[in-house]
């Protein structure tokens, strides 16, 4: 009886944190899902560009170099932040059990958030980007992110300390460190290159430590916090290893800050500076592996239900995806791989790996099973989500596949030095041509996840408590057959 | 372990390659010491300072305001990390006008007075560091002067001879239409559509001529001092 009491208690006060967090999150995931539609109309844009040079020439706004720089933008500032805050904010606050109390400032700020990124990347467009790779918004708008940013993660923060005690999930661990740091990472790149008067080349090599460390420390973390929320959860069983989760968190915060100035390696700076980026960042495989292994254990302990579970198979694609991103990791900072792909399209390859194939899978985990939650309807339909992972997985496949191995192709022409340069620079049509197709099919696949998420935010998802499972028919239910309604 | 620690162990973990990577080498590289040239080894005396003459910050903003840096680097490492220094026309001129090699890797006084030194992302076209000799050289291969030549390649990349292969976007933003009235000298340039045979004129915009003045400033191969030339030749002297 005590046991059914706490059973109805500990469900409203789920439902409670869920009803509290449900606005800014919703808002986050569906702005989120627009920008990642934008992103990925410009990825496309910008691989049909490097092939076919003439089309929309005549357009200066969408020139090729314009439109990659608003590209990769539009994806980290308006897809994987967005993504990553409606993560945070719903996955500390059910955590930690706190429904939470600012869920109208972390609304604002995240309006707030998109307007800066609406300005950025008209900017951009119009000619006021300002030329240091990841951030090239104009000048005044790191500001406003930066005062968006602890308005909505600070309360997650404050959620943790005021919580009532209790167990700390490895997935706190994670969302922890990645609120912490961002912050210190962001200010640092922003003051010192926009703010302070450096060297240009420093300015450059802080740019380059940026961008490694804004994945490496908060979009990676955040991407394994849900893993590791999810993998248990969906399974029914406990994390693999504790001491394995350990492990791989610590050796993350300890490699993780040193990669990044591999990308100036020979550039007149102190060597040691290029060296140790491209030590850390072959060392990254070690979280990588242990994290991958952990998790991947985890959902082995009940494969049945990583098949069924969209969220579960997005998560362990994810996974899988962080573990090849560690093994590419190694390869391509080898010092004698780093000498040809350093300036080639494999750099871009490794980025979509990291933002796309680790943080963007988790992400669509992360999504499909707070979203749920959090309208209070089911799923619409299983072949939508089926099309949106497959076509997903064949995309970034081949994304990863043209733009890492075509770059490796692409630097060794670069290196061959007494060949005319003709060579390397015509060397990478075939893979840019494979490339359009893949972004063609990463397009369809977020149409139908976009479509989807739509139907869910219009509330018009299933009214059910039988979850949307990746099985036959919705009739298949492993909890049996359909009938009762939620009434709330 | 409390939570004190664990803000404690990301500090610490954070905090030392924030400080070594970051902070004191950007202290170090704000104060840089001159170096000086060594009379009996380099001929010369005095501080090396580096020469280049354009509109340099100006032109550096064009430059990474249309994401050149995305295709074209500026850097020629030295050769334990990259071969690029062999190349004939990359590094420097392979025989200049005194039939004498200029080829040498970048060094940090190459990019002073630029708000970034754009190193670049990648190299779908060729590195930029001695783009300005090139510039010139094709020039006078076309007849043309060399601010010509750089507005035409900007505006139709592709139209010249043993360029067909280039994937160099057009820039039409920076160019407009000719007033009738115009001081200004409008340039001809024949459209991608070559085969037929239209012409048009564009006159350059500011920032055209900012990015022109640029390119043809990147010239990165001023004789450098002995103590730090990793490429020396052996003359008479040593």
């Amino acid at each position: 009886m005590s046991n059914q009491l706490s059973n109805n208690l500990d469900s409203s006060l789920r439902t409670s944190i869920d009803r509290s967090v449900s606005n800014p999150v919703m808002f986050f995931f569906t702005s989120g899902a627009a920008w990642l539609a934008v992103a990925v109309l410009l990825g496309i844009l910008t691989s049909v560009k490097s092939h076919w040079p003439s089309f929309l020439e005549g357009c200066g706004a969408l020139n090729t170099g314009r439109a990659y720089i608003a590209h990769l933008n539009v994806l980290i500032y308006g897809w994987a932040f967005q993504a990553a805050f409606g993560t945070i904010v719903w996955l500390m606050a059910r955590l930690c059990r706190k429904p939470s109390e600012k869920s109208g400032v972390i609304l604002m700020a995240g309006h707030l958030w998109n307007l800066g990124v609406s300005i950025g990347i008209i900017g951009i467009l119009l000619g006021k980007g300002t030329g240091v790779p990841w951030m090239e918004f104009p000048v005044a708008t790191w500001v406003i992110f930066l005062i968006c940013y602890v308005l909505i993660a600070v309360w997650s923060f404050i959620q943790f300390r005021v919580r009532e005690g209790g167990h700390v999930y490895v997935s706190q661990w994670y969302l922890l460190s990645a609120i912490f740091l961002f912050p210190w990472i962001y200010g640092t790149a922003n003051i010192f290159i926009f703010v302070f008067d450096g060297h240009p080349v420093m300015t450059s090599a802080i740019a380059a430590w940026y961008k490694s460390a804004v994945v490496l420390l908060f979009f990676i973390p955040i991407a394994i916090a849900s893993a590791y929320y999810i993998a248990p959860k969906v399974t029914g069983r406990p994390v693999y290893s504790y001491n394995l989760a350990i492990f791989g968190f610590w050796s993350l915060m300890a490699v993780g800050p040193w990669a990044g100035m591999q990308k100036l390696m020979g550039a007149p700076l102190p060597p040691l500076l290029g060296y140790l980026g491209a030590g850390a960042a072959i060392l990254f495989f070690i979280p990588a592996i242990t994290v991958g292994l952990n998790i991947l254990m985890t959902v082995r302990s009940n494969g049945e239900r990583a098949k069924q579970s969209p969220s579960l198979r997005f998560t362990a694609a994810g996974i899988i995806a962080l573990v090849t991103m560690g093994i590419f990791g190694i390869f391509l900072n080898l010092p004698s791989v780093l000498q040809g792909v350093q300036f080639s399209m494999s750099g871009y390859g490794y980025e979509m790996l990291a933002l796309y194939g680790v943080f963007t899978m988790c992400m669509f985990g992360a999504i499909y099973f707070i979203v749920p939650r959090i309208t209070m309807r089911e799923w619409l339909s299983i072949r939508f989500i089926k099309m949106h992972f497959n076509l997903s997985v064949y995309g970034i496949i081949a994304i990863v596949i043209g733009s890492i191995l075509g770059g490796y192709l692409q630097g060794n022409a670069q290196q061959a030095w007494d060949e005319p340069w003709m060579n390397a620079a015509t060397s990478t049509y075939a893979w840019n041509v494979f490339n359009s197709f893949a972004w063609f099919f990463i397009l369809i696949s977020n149409l139908f996840f976009c479509l989807h998420l739509l139907l869910m935010w219009m509330r018009l998802g299933r009214r059910s408590n039988h979850p949307t499972l990746l099985i036959e028919k919705h009739g298949d239910s492993p909890h049996g057959l359909e009938g009762k309604i939620q009434t709330t | 372990m409390s939570f004190k620690n664990f803000i404690l162990g990301l500090i610490a973990t954070f905090g030392l390659p924030w400080l070594l990577l970051i902070v004191v080498p950007f202290a170090k590289m704000r104060n840089i010491e001159p170096v000086f040239f060594d009379e009996t080894k380099d001929g010369l005396t005095g501080v090396y300072t580096p020469e280049r003459a354009g509109r340099i910050a100006n032109g550096s903003e064009v430059y990474g305001a249309n994401g050149c840096y995305v295709c074209h680097s500026q850097v020629i490492r030295p050769t334990y990390a990259g071969s690029e220094i062999w190349r004939d026309d990359w590094a420097g001129q392979k025989k200049d006008a005194d039939d004498k090699d200029t080829r040498r890797i970048s060094n940090v006084w190459d990019y002073n007075g630029e708000p970034i030194a754009h190193i670049g992302l990648t190299r779908v076209g060729p590195d930029l560091s001695n783009a300005g000799y090139r510039l010139e050289k094709k020039a006078a291969q076309f007849g043309m002067t060399a601010e010509e030549y750089v507005y035409t390649r900007l505006l139709t990349p592709r139209s010249f001879v043993g360029n067909h292969w280039s994937t160099c976007p057009s820039q039409p933003q920076l160019f407009s239409k000719p007033d009738a009235y115009a001081q200004e000298k409008a340039y001809i340039v024949k459209s991608d559509e070559g085969e037929k045979g239209k012409e048009k004129s564009y006159v350059p915009g500011k920032s055209a001529k900012a990015l022109a003045s640029y390119l043809l400033s990147l010239k990165k191969d001023d004789p450098i001092p002995d103590s730090m030339n990793y490429r020396r030749v052996k003359t008479a002297a040593n």
